[in-house]
């Protein structure tokens, strides 16, 4: 049989784990984001800072908006190969 | 005429397989929505069997994989596969009965190879692909999950840590739903494709499909999605209680971290034709969850034991695959060891039900509503 290094494919393998970390990570970090925009913006709105309040209203939309994106993009390569 | 009965026979039991494939595996997908309450039980699991069917058809490079880099399609004969079909489905019953979430990925291509083995020799088994497709991706992929949801948890701690618990629960408990659903998509894309390239496989070497013009026919995919789908809504209680409370009590952004990363995972694989257990993913990706916020919050007591069901799962799938090849022998090459042999397999299964039925539910569900 011949060395490991011939029988995995490297390019595969190295691919899995970079699409693994930077979806599973970036997806879940954006996620985040969008959770702590939302929780500020209620918070601050019901404390009267409203302009506050609409710049974590946008960051709670752009990091959903991203996590659609990846979402959809991370289908389509898969429907695509 | 006879051959054709026997690939009829392997379809079926393949098909059945996949049923348990569902039924068995996908309980795991949908464990963490069902733990942290984020969707009630029934609705999960109908949930997932709808993307389950869908991921189905997203990719067929898993199943080119089990068609043609596990075993020599040329040595293989319908028996051979029929053979492999019954040692995993056996070993799925086993497992099922004990409540061990093993993985039934492995147990149809150690079935497979243990059958080949049994009939050809090692000639039969491709051993590089074997090694490199199944095997070390087979090590890394739970414990890349276990990174990822490790690192994927503590990133949300640190990002949301500080705000309302009430919110953010709201808010994870929402995301599971996404990634819920991305994970039983997963699913559809890995462990379905199985089902595919093992009858893709019975029908090259019964000469119905050409061995140099590899595809999987629309009937074939449009069944096993069918088959999964249908197993996953019967649902596998006993291994959604093991995966979702056993191994240690989740939060709401513990099991969105968890079904992330368990989903990019398996995807990413998926696409590179890496027949992987969504079983092992998922359920390394729940260990790294939990044991990322605190060593100790993981049961690893019941984390070990679902280890040694790994490590048991191909050895033990390859000699009841090897067993079953030699008793369908003993009646010669035609239909009547499979049909022999099928009708022990279902009197089995039905005296593992009636006593899994006489003990009662293994999970209390909440009722959706």
């Amino acid at each position: 049989m011949p060395p490991i290094a011939e029988i995995v494919s490297g390019h595969d393998l190295l691919q899995v784990v970079w699409a693994s970390l930077i979806a599973g990570i970036g997806v879940t970090a954006a996620y985040a984001f969008a959770i702590l925009g939302a929780a500020r913006a209620v918070d601050l709105t019901r404390s009267g800072r409203s302009g506050e309040a609409v710049v974590f209203g946008v960051l709670c939309a752009i990091a959903l908006a991203a996590v659609a994106a990846a979402v959809v993009y991370g289908i389509v390569i898969m429907t695509t190969k | 005429m006879g051959s054709d009965v026997i690939v009829v026979i392997v379809v079926a039991t393949a098909l059945a397989f996949d049923f348990t494939n569902g039924f068995h595996d996908t309980a795991n997908v949908v464990a963490t929505s069902i733990s942290t309450r984020a969707m009630p039980p029934r609705l999960a699991v109908g949930y997932a069997a709808i993307l389950n069917f869908v991921g189905a058809f997203i990719s067929l490079e898993v199943a080119a994989t089990v068609a043609k880099d596990v075993v020599q399609p040329d040595l293989i004969t319908p028996l051979i596969v029929f053979g492999g079909l019954i040692g995993a489905i056996a070993w799925n019953l086993i497992t099922w009965y004990f409540g061990l979430p093993s993985s039934s990925s492995h147990a149809l291509i150690g079935g497979l190879i243990g059958s080949a083995f049994a009939a050809n020799g090692a000639d039969a088994i491709i051993g590089e692909g074997v090694m490199g497709k199944v095997m070390i991706p087979a090590v890394v992929a739970p414990v890349l999950a276990f990174v990822v949801g490790g690192l994927g948890i503590l990133i949300i701690y640190r990002i949301v840590g500080r705000q309302r618990p009430g919110l953010v629960n709201s808010g994870f408990r929402a995301g599971q739903v996404l990634s819920g659903g991305l994970l039983a998509l997963a699913h559809g894309t890995n462990d379905a494709q199985k089902t595919m390239g093992v009858i893709t496989l019975a029908l090259v070497a019964n000469g119905t499909l050409s061995a140099d013009h590899f595809h999987v026919p629309d009937w074939v995919v449009l069944s096993a999605a069918s088959a999964i789908a249908l197993g996953t809504y019967v649902g596998g209680w006993r291994i959604i209680k093991t995966m979702g409370s056993r191994i240690h009590k989740m939060d709401t952004a513990q099991g969105f971290a968890a079904q992330g990363s368990g989903a990019a995972v398996i995807l990413a694989s998926s696409h590179v034709g890496f027949p992987l257990s969504t079983t092992h993913t998922i359920t390394g990706a729940v260990i790294g969850s939990g044991a990322a916020k605190r060593v100790s919050a993981v049961r690893w007591g019941v984390a070990g034991n679902i280890v040694v069901a790994w490590i048991l799962t191909l050895p033990a799938a390859a000699s009841i695959g090897a067993v079953t090849y030699g008793v369908t022998r003993i009646f010669g090459t035609g239909a009547l060891g499979p049909v022999v042999v099928s009708v022990a397999i279902l009197a089995g299964s039905a005296l593992l039900f009636a006593r899994r039925a006489a003990r009662g539910p293994a999970v209390t569900a909440p009722e959706a509503g």
